[in-house]
This record gives structure tokens, sequence and C-alpha cells, in this order.
């Protein structure tokens, strides 16, 4: 039987289910803990958590669309029930997710996206794919509870300082990610140096103006702004 | 700059950790035991359903491979994360992927719309209902862009989809670091230079990740320690 149509049987759809059943379990738990801590002792009315949550949906759009579109490539070159099983609450970017699917055939002999890749190819990706992410959910399980208490332990308990933590840490994490795009060149500077400026200043207009609904859709605009800024200054 | 935390009140501890974190450890613990199993099953059912198993000696070479690459991320991303999303945001994260260009920028929306500092407790709570609202518009999106979307994309003009393929990340990259650079606008510049430099020099990404993150916080932390600069609230 043709390995194709091996990928995207009912079993792979399946598997895609369970996984993604169980993280959209957690979610749900963990939005239901959280939502009532934050009425119960935070202050917080239904409307605040309508508020955020508006925000994070109209945050969340941008880079989906962009999985979906990167997806499509996963889509071709194996199948749709494969691209759900990874993707639905995949662990890996679809980057990644190539780049490990290859690796899987070279240990089998074979070459991903040419004729001599077969089932048992395709089998030895579907091993090696799911187990290499397992590194990420099972230090999750084991190692989460120590992670708060390595960055008390650092911070003394000092609000001041974890606010130090905080912020300086993304900026690093995020320093390296707009590095990298800005290196590569392309138009890719322009839409990181316009993504930028544009969410400063539209965060900065909501304080401004004191329309806080402003601050739900200002990483939104940014994205698509900058996204269509480069464009233009590409084209 | 003025500190994060004026006219700030944070949730109290013990409910916190009774009535959230307790909750939060079990059920993060067995979830992320359970999607460790599940990560199994497509491999068990290809067995079953097909007799079919990939030799021992494709996996190992496979997976030293697909582990060369993946390995130092285990480490370096929860560790640079967790300062953001806290407990529920690190087992929701690690579960569901997507943690930079998806998940941080919702939990970061999060904070900003409801005005609270991360590194808090109520930064660490409302980062999870952003987390969450990003993991059901994730799999709701994903499912469909899997059933539909090559039928929807293929109607899309060209351009917009090498915009979305090419720019729409760096927009991301940007628009998270302008809002952050926001709060802490004296580490922006650092934290660029500190993770430019090694990227001209051709460094590996999983060597530039922790020298971007630790080398900022150095920095921060000798800014706060000699001269008392600590992030404004933005």
């Amino acid at each position: 039987m043709d390995w194709k149509a091996i990928a995207n049987a009912p079993w792979i759809w399946i598997a895609g289910f369970v996984q993604a059943a169980i993280g959209v379990f957690q979610a749900w738990y963990f939005f239901r803990l959280a939502t009532r801590l934050m009425e119960k002792h935070g202050g917080y009315h239904r409307k605040d958590v309508l508020a955020i949550i508006r925000g994070a949906v109209i945050t969340a759009i941008g880079p989906i669309m962009a999985e979906i579109f990167v997806m499509m490539a996963l889509i071709i070159a194996i199948s749709p029930g494969y691209t759900f099983q990874r993707e639905g609450v995949g662990v890996g970017s679809v980057f990644t997710e190539l780049v490990q699917v290859s690796n899987a055939a070279i240990g089998a002999g074979q070459e991903f996206g040419q004729p001599s890749f077969d089932l048992t190819g395709f089998a030895a990706a579907m091993v090696v794919v799911n187990v290499s992410c397992i590194g990420w959910s099972l230090g999750a399980a084991f190692f989460t509870r120590y992670l708060g208490r390595t960055r008390d332990k650092i911070s003394g308990g000092d609000p001041r300082l974890l606010a130090v933590i905080s912020v300086a840490s993304t900026l690093g994490i995020f320093g390296y990610y707009a590095a990298s795009e800005m290196k590569k060149g392309g138009g890719r500077p322009a839409a990181v140096i316009a993504g930028a400026v544009l969410s400063m200043l539209l965060f900065k207009l909501a304080d401004w103006l004191k329309i806080p609904r402003l601050k739900e859709w200002a990483l939104g605009i940014a994205m698509f702004g900058g996204m269509y800024i480069a464009h233009l200054l590409k084209s | 700059m003025a500190p994060n935390t004026e006219g700030f009140v944070d949730l109290p501890l013990e409910p916190y950790e009774k009535e959230y974190l307790e909750p939060v450890h079990r059920v993060g613990f067995w979830t992320c035991i359970a999607i460790s199993i599940a990560m199994f099953l497509p491999a068990l059912l290809l067995f079953v359903l097909y007799r079919t198993v990939a030799p021992w000696s494709a996996i190992l070479a496979g997976m030293g491979l697909a582990l060369t690459y993946a390995v130092p991320f285990f480490l370096i991303e929860p560790i640079s994360y967790y300062p953001v999303y806290g407990d529920a945001g690190n087992y929701m994260s690690m579960t569901t992927g997507n943690v930079s260009n998806l998940r941080l920028p919702c939990a970061a929306v999060a904070q900003a719309v409801a005005e609270v500092p991360e590194g808090t407790r109520k930064g660490a709570v409302i980062a999870c209902i952003g987390i969450a609202v990003s993991v059901f518009v994730g799999v709701v999106g994903v499912f469909l862009g899997s059933l539909a979307g090559g039928w929807v994309t293929a109607r899309f003009p060209v351009w917009l989809t090498n915009a979305f393929k090419t720019y729409l990340l760096p927009a991301v990259w940007g628009a998270v670091f302008g809002q952050f650079a926001l709060r802490g606008p004296v580490y922006a510049i650092p934290a660029l230079i500190i993770a430019g430099v090694p990227l001209l020099l051709g460094w590996k990404g999983y060597f530039i990740i922790p020298i971007a993150v630790f080398g900022t916080l150095l920095l921060a932390y000798a800014l706060y320690k000699w001269r008392g600069i600590a992030p404004s609230k933005g």
C-alpha cells in the first residue's frame, strides 16, 4: 500500500484528536482555574476576562494563519492527516518538522521527498518526530515546579527584581529572533522594525488616548502592519 | 524608571498557591505524562493496523540526528520563557509548542490588556488565560487549516501568500520586542547587540539564545544593583 494513502487514513486523524483532546483539556482546566481565581481574589469581573480573551484571540489569528500557510508544505509533502496529528498541538514548528522527517529518512537510508522514501521511511519518521518531542513534555512534567522556586531564590522575593528578570529575559529572546531575521535581509529587517515601531506606537497611543481596548489589537495590527509595510518596501 | 509595582496589588499568596498552583501542578504533571504517552500512539497504530515497524537502526540514527537538534531547546526554552508565562503557561507551552511565535505574544497581550506586570502572581494567571485561549484558537485553526487550508489559501493573491511566508514572523518578533522595549528601553539596544554579535560570527542558535537571554539578564541585573534601574509600568 502506498505510504501516502496510509499517511492520511483515519488512524492518524484519531491519533491527532487524542493529542489535541489532551492539550485542549489541559488548557480548559487551567483557563477555568485562572478565571475563577481572578474573579474571586483578583477583583476581576466577567467583562475584564472577556477583554483578555479578545486580546489573545486577535493576537493568535496572525501567527495561526501564518502557521496554516507553512503547513501547506507539510500537507503537500506528507498528508493532511499527518499535518493535523503533528500540528494540532504539535510541539515542533513546521520547519522543525520537515528537518526531523528528513533526519528520520536519513536514518532509514532514504531521502525525504525522493522516490526512495517509502513506508519504512514513513514509519521511522512517525517514531522519530513524535518521540523526539517528548523532551519538552516530560521536562515540563517533572521540572515546572522547580522553575518558580529557582526564580524566587534568585530574586529573593523582590518584585522589582522579578520585573527586571522578566523584561530582560523576554528582550533577550526576542532580541535574538529579531536580530536573526534582520541578518537574513530581503525585506525582513523592514518587517522587524515596522512591527516594533507600530507596536510601541499603538501601546503608547492606548495610554495617551486612554483607550485600553486598543491594547487588545496592538500586537495583531503591528504584526499585519509590519508584514504589509515590508511587502510594500520590497515590491 | 519608575518601579512597575506602583499602585499594583498582587493576588494573595495563600489562595494563589492552594486554589491555583497546586491543581495546576497536579493536572499539568499528568497531562504532560499523558501527551508524552500519546506521542507513541501513531507508531503503535501503524504497527497494529499495518504491521509496519521501522528498523531499530533507522530509529536510532534518526533519533540521534533529531535529538542533536532538539535537546538544547528542551533546557533553554522553559528557563527563558518561564519568567513571563509562569507555571501553567509552561505546562501548556511545552505541550502545545509554537511558544515564541504564538504563546508568548498572547501571554504578553493578555498582561497588557489586564495592565498587570509580568513576573507577578497576577501576571502568571493572566498569561495562563491568554495562552489557554491561544490553544483553543490554535487547535480549531489547525484542524480547519488541515481540512481546507489548501483550498482557501489557493484563492489568496500570490503577494499575500508570499508576504505571510516571508514577513509575518519577523513582524511578530519586532512587535513583541517593541512592546517589551517600552517596558525596559535601556535593555533594548544591548539585547540586540548581545544577540547580534554571535549571529554575525555565524554561531549556532542553541548557543546564541542562552547568551542573548543571560547576557541581557546580567546587564539588567547589574543596572538594577548599581543604579537602581528597573522596568517601568509601560
